[in-house]
């Protein structure tokens, strides 16, 4: 216990001792201030004294202050400053932790004491996660105070932001650590990192999409089949056997939207393989913004607001056979597949990929003669 | 020695990739209480034996035991002190922080830690800069650091590569003391050193490696017993009898004859000196003369023909495993 307590306390030290980390501290320090300075009322955003007017952003259209300053929160505080800036910086103030660690003149005196390799490093790995941890704590509690003086709400919840940022921040800081370990480069620790975290979020950004044309494709071919049936129903519902223009009419209808189905079937089939394989590669893979979109997910349900309306207007095929898709519809059926994913599979598949990094990290760094 | 020495180990290997020899069947023993000079050029295999006692590296094939226990054993390191030779001391840390940061390393307790640390600083002279960081330190206050870091939880054994390195000569006699006191408490040092004229004034016994072997092991005296000689300087040149006697060699020198005597006997040299006096020759100096521990590695490091074949250890099939 006395070790792993050295380890974190030196942790905190080299932290300390990093200007890129109380900048980083001081500039989330800033980012909790600027919230203090918006408000939101009847007539729209108000930043210290100036009233900003934003359609459809005010209290008369259902924004209640508790679900600005929670937006704000979400998508402002978390969604851009801790997910991508404070990360940056983090990565940039922590990749060089185990480069550094492991070089010759500094290695040697930790191995020599009595302490296996596997403890060593993984003592070494959580401790590298202090900065985020810290930066996260000032953060939250920063917001808690904010939102409970300004909006008068003093939300718990937030507090777990916590635990969703810091594994976010794990699953790229175990990319830092592990080509770190491999390559003994703060730089090239860095630049992978970020290119690996650049890859996932394309992979991320890519199957959101597919899916989206999935869905597309299902109410596509969901709208031809009813127009397809009810046009059917129509061709058995022609009473006068003889009146040939009304059967020929409905029978090149019936054969038109049949082909329109098939044609829907095949792009669907393409666009639903395209989408299982990103599924599966997804399913591999760290899923960060997934992660963080939990938090959205938690707070919002725990402030039991009400669902945005979306457009009630059914998707139809126009008299030229063109479909025109309800795309609120399809973005709420996106939004709902997305919920579906349990909070289990989602941070459970991405802990099973850092510990896979990690075990590999862990076994370079174990084998290794310094 | 064998079952009472502190280090004991016998046909350590270690093969760096596929063909880089860089231990090639070592054995040694250091006995406890002593102090021990490991002596060798650039790439002999020194730092690489040290770093193997120390688990920094893996050895290819080992037998042995440090402190009675297997080398490798993690428990025994907690009894050991250790000096690298190019510490990298963390540059945020002060000198008193780096000195508890190995002590809790150790598994020591706070308390422990606190009166160790007080009482090494003032030991190696750095009490004043206990506070400052050591990235505001010189060289020779890093190695004072070091030696301070290496003695924090009172080993038994402790390891000390190139602890002289960088320090000015004030420093050095002051850590050439410091060494022989801790030999006097009955602390075993295993020292690894360039410094030969240093060795030779604190190190009971010396091993001096060469590509990867121990080329020679012992004390200085021992190693050095069949280079002594005695020395005699002559007035004039050499008397033609000298040629007769096989034992004696002789050169002129500005007028002077110098006649090297081969024995470690002074009685041997008496029928020599009775004769020259008997022909009225002057003796101007009469010297015992033995081998320096810097002769003794240039021979150890030499081929037959003197000539020293370059640092480095042995690459290629023919320095593998026997």
């Amino acid at each position: 216990m006395t070790q792993t307590i050295a380890l974190f306390i030196d942790a905190y030290r080299l932290l300390n001792a990093r200007k890129i980390f109380w900048f980083t501290l001081i500039l989330t320090g800033l980012v909790v201030l600027s919230f203090a300075l918006v408000g939101i009322n009847d007539q729209g955003i108000r930043i210290i004294a100036w009233d900003i007017e934003i359609p459809g952003i005010n209290t008369r259209t259902g924004w209640t202050p508790e679900y600005f300053y929670k937006f704000i929160f979400n998508n402002l505080g978390i969604g851009i400053w801790l997910s991508w800036v404070a990360t940056i910086l983090g990565l940039v103030t922590t990749s060089g932790m185990f480069p550094e660690f492991i070089s010759t003149g500094s290695i040697d005196l930790i191995l020599s004491k009595p302490i296996g390799r596997f403890r060593l490093f993984f003592t070494k790995y959580f401790s590298g996660l202090l900065f985020v941890v810290l930066q996260v704590c000032v953060f939250c509690a920063g917001s808690f105070v904010v939102i409970g003086l300004r909006a008068g709400v003093w939300l718990p919840g937030i507090f777990i932001s916590i635990p969703l940022v810091v594994l976010f921040f794990s699953y790229l800081y175990a990319f830092s650590v592990f080509f770190g370990i491999l390559t003994r480069s703060t730089i090239a620790a860095l630049l992978l990192t970020i290119l690996c975290w650049f890859a996932i979020f394309i992979v991320q950004s890519s199957e959101s999409t597919l899916l989206f044309f999935v869905k597309y494709q299902e109410q596509k071919i969901a709208t031809y089949e009813e127009n397809l049936e009810r046009s059917r129903t129509q061709l058995a519902g022609v009473e006068n056997p003889e009146d040939r223009e009304r059967w020929d009419f409905l029978y090149q209808t019936i054969e038109a939207r049949e082909n329109n189905l098939e044609e829907a079937l095949d792009s669907g089939s393409g666009v639903r393989i395209a989408h299982t394989i990103l599924s599966g590669a997804m399913t591999v893979l760290p899923k960060t913004s997934q992660t963080l979109d939990l938090l959205s997910r938690w707070t919002v349900d725990m402030a039991n607001l009400p669902e945005r309306t979306v457009d009630q207007r059914p998707p139809l095929i126009t008299e030229d056979g063109e479909f025109e898709a309800n795309e609120a519809e399809i973005g709420r059926a996106v939004e709902d597949e997305m919920k579906s994913r349990s909070p289990l599979w989602i941070i459970g598949t991405s802990l099973l990929f850092e510990l896979v990094l990690c075990l590999g990290a862990g076994w370079l760094f174990w084998r290794r003669d310094y | 020695m064998g079952s009472g020495s502190i280090i004991d180990i016998s046909n350590a290997y270690k093969t760096f990739g596929r063909n880089i020899h860089a231990l090639r069947g070592v054995d040694m023993q250091v006995a406890p209480g002593e102090v021990f000079g490991l002596l060798g050029p650039n790439g002999a295999g020194k730092s690489t034996l040290v770093k193997i006692l120390m688990t920094v590296v893996r050895p290819t094939r080992l037998a042995g035991t440090l402190l009675g226990r297997p080398v490798g054993d993690p428990q025994t390191l907690a009894r050991v002190g250790y000096l690298p030779e190019h510490h990298n001391f963390p540059s945020y840390l002060t000198g008193r922080q780096v000195i508890q940061f190995v002590g809790a390393m150790t598994g020591m307790t706070r308390q422990a830690r606190r009166r160790s640390t007080d009482r090494l600083l003032k030991r190696v002279g750095m009490w004043d800069w206990a506070d400052k960081r050591v990235k505001s330190y010189s060289k020779g206050m890093l190695q004072r650091i070091g030696l301070a870091q290496a003695l924090v939880n009172t080993p038994e054994l402790v390891l000390l590569d190139e602890p002289t390195d960088g320090v000015d000569p004030v420093g050095r006699q002051q850590i050439r003391d410091l060494l022989l006191e801790l030999r006097d408490e009955g602390m075993t040092v295993f020292l690894n050193s360039h410094l030969l004229s240093e060795l030779e004034m604190v190190c009971n016994r010396v091993a001096i490696m060469v590509k990867g072997r121990v080329a020679m092991q012992g004390t200085i005296e021992e190693l050095t017993a069949d280079s002594r000689r005695y020395e005699l300087r002559i007035s004039g040149p050499a008397p033609d009898w000298i040629d007769s006697l096989p034992e004696v060699s002789s050169y002129l020198e500005e007028g002077q004859t110098m006649l090297k005597v081969r024995s470690q006997e002074a009685e041997a040299i008496q029928p020599l000196i009775d004769r020259l006096r008997t022909e009225g020759r002057a003796i101007l100096e009469i010297k015992p003369v033995r081998e320096s521990l810097e002769d003794l590695f240039m021979r150890a490091v030499s081929d037959d023909q003197g000539r020293f074949d370059g640092p480095g250890a042995i690459v290629g099939d023919e320095g593998g495993q026997a």
